[in-house]
């Protein structure tokens, strides 16, 4: 009895394991391939001829075009730079610079990959579209409610994510000097 | 208390093998990728201009909706592949994606190439033909060897204003993308 009893459990260790590891692995991945950057995270190796197994698997899962090495490296962010997961209740502000690129675009998804800007207004913000302080860092505000300043106005509720694309950006090649990335800080929350 | 933290240690290495197997089966048990994805779209031989990502709408691909995109598919079993024109003056990039989806090769207009697009796609055997000078290329295409035959070529076009999207595409379009018989 106690044998059939400790093999059960091994199995449910087993699985619980495996698949657990492996679920985390593909969402979160932060320890395995994936590059953190602030609240930011990018799979670096994405866009490489031969990347490795976790990257692969996540191009399975994913199924999109990702961008390949020289083209650029995509970023994206779920929750704010306090670690609290991003929400439509709420308002936030992008603070701070970018690794050097051409340029860069910014983009706010839900869950299922749905660009969730205001019809009427522009899906996404382009780097030459922001107002920038004195000393060049950016400032973009994102949320539901009118803000000043450059806003990416998003409709609806619930969770979702940033993505920010860099094009023809060196970051994590090791020949560039920054790496870091705009901060999130939350604002009111309704 | 020995023998119950020796199984489950055992569950925690059959755990550590489940995993190592599940990730490494991952791309050949997935039923979509990018290439099922873009199957229903006409691009054989040719640049289709993908549709733009629109707010509410889904976007399985993960287009960018500041960029315009090209898509061509090719097999290098009926020749090399060329992909050849010009683009406006602005940021563009090339893409190659096997079946898998993964990107095999990727270039951009800032790597010197300017605003003409040459591009001259070959598999092993033609690389090799093009050594022995057995295939003509036109001085100044840029040469790419592919390791597979079945390719899905995606050039992604940066207007500097959406009000330019429409001029762009049409630019897009009027790049030539086919195999030629060697």
């Amino acid at each position: 009895m106690r044998f059939v009893f400790y093999l059960l459990m091994m199995f449910a260790v087993a699985l619980g394991v495996g698949f657990g590891l492996s679920y985390y692995a593909l969402t979160d991945g932060r320890l395995f391939g994936v590059a953190q950057a602030g609240p930011w995270h990018a799979w670096p190796d994405v866009g490489s001829s031969a990347p490795n197994p976790y990257t692969r698997a996540h191009l399975a899962r994913t199924a999109q075009f990702e961008l390949g090495q020289a083209e650029g490296l995509q970023f994206t962010a779920t929750t704010d730079s306090d670690g609290q997961p991003l929400s439509r209740d709420c308002s936030y502000r992008l603070d701070g610079t970018t690794p050097l690129a051409s340029f860069w675009t910014l983009v706010a998804l839900d869950d299922t990959g749905t660009n969730i800007a205001v019809r009427d207004v522009a899906p996404s913000l382009r780097s030459s579209d922001v107002a920038r302080g004195n000393d060049g860092a950016l400032q973009v505000n994102v949320g539901t409610r009118l803000m000043p300043g450059t806003w990416l106005e998003l409709a609806g509720s619930g969770p979702f994510q940033l993505v920010l694309r860099l094009y023809d950006t060196a970051v994590f090649s090791g020949l560039s000097s920054n790496e870091t990335m705009p901060s999130i800080t939350r604002g009111d929350c309704a | 208390m020995t023998r119950f933290l020796l199984w489950l240690a055992g569950g925690v290495v059959l755990g550590g093998i489940i995993h190592i197997l599940v990730i490494l089966a991952m791309p050949a048990l997935t039923q979509q990728s990018v290439w099922t994805r873009v199957a229903a779209i006409e691009a054989d031989n040719r640049m289709a201009i993908l549709e733009p990502v629109v707010a509410g709408q889904p976007n399985p691909l993960g287009l960018d909706p500041e960029m315009v995109y090209g898509l061509c598919r090719v097999d290098l079993a009926q020749g090399p592949a060329y992909i050849r024109g010009t683009l406006p003056d602005a940021f563009w990039s090339v893409a190659l994606f096997n079946q898998a989806g993964m990107v095999t090769y990727s270039t951009t207009n800032r790597d010197g190439i300017g605003q003409v697009l040459d591009l001259g796609i070959f598999n092993a055997d033609q690389t090799r033909l093009l050594a022995q000078q057995q295939i003509d290329i036109a001085e100044g295409t840029l040469v790419v060897e592919s390791t597979t035959d079945k390719l899905l070529i995606l050039v992604r076009l940066a207007p500097q204003q959406q009000v330019m999207r429409t001029r762009f595409a049409q630019a897009l379009a009027g790049i030539s993308c086919s195999t030629v018989a060697p």
